[in-house]
């Protein structure tokens, strides 16, 4: 490539913050996704203690867990869409047309999915301190953490699942068969990180499931970034 | 196909199964504990070894697809898959047979089963996205990105299993196990290598007359217009 | 060290043999052995039949 064009190019921060600037943009708009996901998440929590009948040990217990559970579904959805919104004109096309940098597109779409999955879960816990009659004993601190690295921690491999099975058959099926068994650790150190969170941490145990997600994060950001250049490719 | 592979190796498969398989029901001593259950182990190990294998080989064949494209990786990648997952899956079957009577139950959430059974839902996903392709291209990249993500995710899924349950599954080690048990596991893990060689040949054989026929459909396909067949036979070529 | 372990191991567990559960071996290499057959017939009726495609 010729120095001048290559001075004209933006660099990948750059690339990433306008493409996220436009999908933020887009979502704000409309603020669809958002809504529809907030009340799918709270259908979701409410109907946890319906199945369960009204014991509330049970549910106070619990809790931690539901509520990822509930942001996992959520993401399915999120995510999905997140990919719906760019086949529908070939926009992806035209975005790595531009040319933008595939990695920002994966930056972009994988910070974007992590901003929405925070503003959910931010959402859902006073919904479920009211629904379940928790209390936050540790601190609101942990509890921001283990919400900023779990969202993180979904949206960096859903990402790039997302954007394989948006061009499959029955993608609506594959998203989930293939990001469920993948979370799995990071929904478990989320779960009992936030149950610690809820009930009081007497073993000092946060710290490590903290470091669990954190490093969860920082593999699957990384792959994410390495391999989402050839997912995208033609 | 040679001779040897085709008539001489399920010929050797049958051979070295048999014997492993005598060995272990009728040759080998009763275990201290288990008794005669324990004899389940020389079916259960070597499916086990066996499946790690193929997935090991799943893992190779998809990293060596991504740095150069080639349809013998990609065939090699899926007739590992499928091939895993069928040895995982009895080995995971067998596993929760020797349960019953030893442990007292069929299941329980120790670090190793459940890691196992998450891997298992990880390679049907994986299969189940290379039906849901139709490009063979993109199926190749897709499917190679989903195995290596898959693969870098047993470790992670073992460690945070671990530590949910805190709890340590006792290993034995070939120390501890009688010499007359280590003949028979040995004979049947090489009969099971030899049967799992044996059906990778043949999966692979036919994933990759597959692609070729996937491949070379469009100049298959009759077309009217003649510009078209022109231009997809020079696509092809 | 390896043996004083198992056989602490051996101590807690304690010494009770299980008796029979030759139904449970031949159910699992039952299993198994069926499952290859099934699988090999798979194999089978998949087989490539394009001439081309021969090596």
């Amino acid at each position: 490539m010729s120095p001048p064009n290559a001075k004209r190019r933006p660099g990948l921060l750059t690339t990433t913050l306008v493409l996220m600037r436009k999908d933020l943009l887009i979502e704000w708009r409309t603020r669809a996704r958002l809504n529809a996901l907030v009340f799918f998440a709270m259908a979701t929590l409410l109907l946890f203690s319906f199945a369960l009948g009204p014991d509330t040990k049970l549910l106070e217990r619990n809790a931690g867990g539901y509520l990822w559970l509930a942001i996992l579904f959520a993401s399915v959805l999120s995510l999905g869409e997140s990919f719906r919104v760019e086949t529908e004109n070939a926009c992806l096309d035209g975005v790595r047309l531009a040319p933008a940098d595939a990695r920002a597109i994966f930056l972009s779409k994988a910070l974007g999915n992590a901003l929405l999955l925070l503003a959910l879960g931010v959402l859902l816990v006073p919904v479920m301190v009211a629904l379940y009659g928790v209390r936050i004993v540790t601190g609101l601190g942990d509890l921001a953490s283990i919400l900023v690295l779990g969202s993180l921690a979904l949206s960096a491999p859903g990402t790039v699942y997302a954007a394989i099975s948006s061009n499959a058959r029955a993608r609506d099926v594959l998203l989930p068969l293939l990001l469920f068994p993948l979370v799995i650790p990071a929904l478990l150190s989320a779960a009992k990180g936030t149950t610690l969170v809820l009930q009081g941490d007497p073993m000092q145990q946060l710290g490590s499931w903290q470091g669990l997600l954190l490093g969860f994060n920082l593999i699957y950001w990384g792959v994410g970034f390495v391999l989402f250049p050839r997912v995208i490719e033609d | 196909m040679n001779k040897f592979v085709k008539f001489g190796l399920p010929a050797l498969t049958l051979a070295l199964l048999g014997a492993g398989w005598w060995l272990g029901l009728a040759w080998a001593p009763p275990d201290r504990e288990m008794g005669e259950v324990q004899r389940i182990m020389y079916v259960h190990v070597p499916l086990q070894w066996m499946a790690m294998m193929a997935m090991f080989i799943n893992f190779v064949a998809a990293v060596t697809y991504l740095m150069r494209q080639s349809w013998k990786t990609d065939a090699m990648a899926e007739a590992s898959a499928e091939v895993g997952l069928l040895f995982g899956t009895l080995g995971m079957i067998t596993g929760s047979i020797w349960g019953r009577p030893t442990w007292g139950v069929y299941w329980s959430w120790d670090p190793r089963l459940t890691s196992e059974a998450i891997l298992l839902v990880s390679y049907t996903g994986y299969l189940v996205l290379r039906r849901f392709v139709e490009d063979p291209e993109k199926r190749a990249v897709w499917s190679a990105v989903v195995a290596i993500i898959g693969a870098i995710n047993l470790p992670i899924v073992w460690f945070s299993v671990r530590w949910w349950r805190s709890l340590h599954q006792v290993q034995s080690s070939p120390k501890t196990v009688d010499p007359q048990m280590v003949l028979p596991l040995r004979v049947s893990a090489f009969g099971m290598l030899a049967l799992l060689i044996v059906f990778m040949v043949h999966r692979y054989r036919i994933a990759l007359a597959e692609r070729k026929a996937e491949v070379a459909l469009p100049e298959a396909l009759p077309t009217d217009d003649p510009a078209l067949r022109a231009s997809h036979s020079s696509k092809v070529a | 060290m390896t043996s004083l372990t198992s056989l602490m191991l051996l101590a807690q567990v304690g010494s009770g043999r299980l008796q029979g559960g030759w139904g449970y071996v031949w159910a699992c290499y039952g299993i198994s052995v069926a499952a290859f057959v099934l699988y090999s017939a798979s194999l089978w009726a998949r087989r490539p039949r394009a001439t081309d495609s021969k090596e």
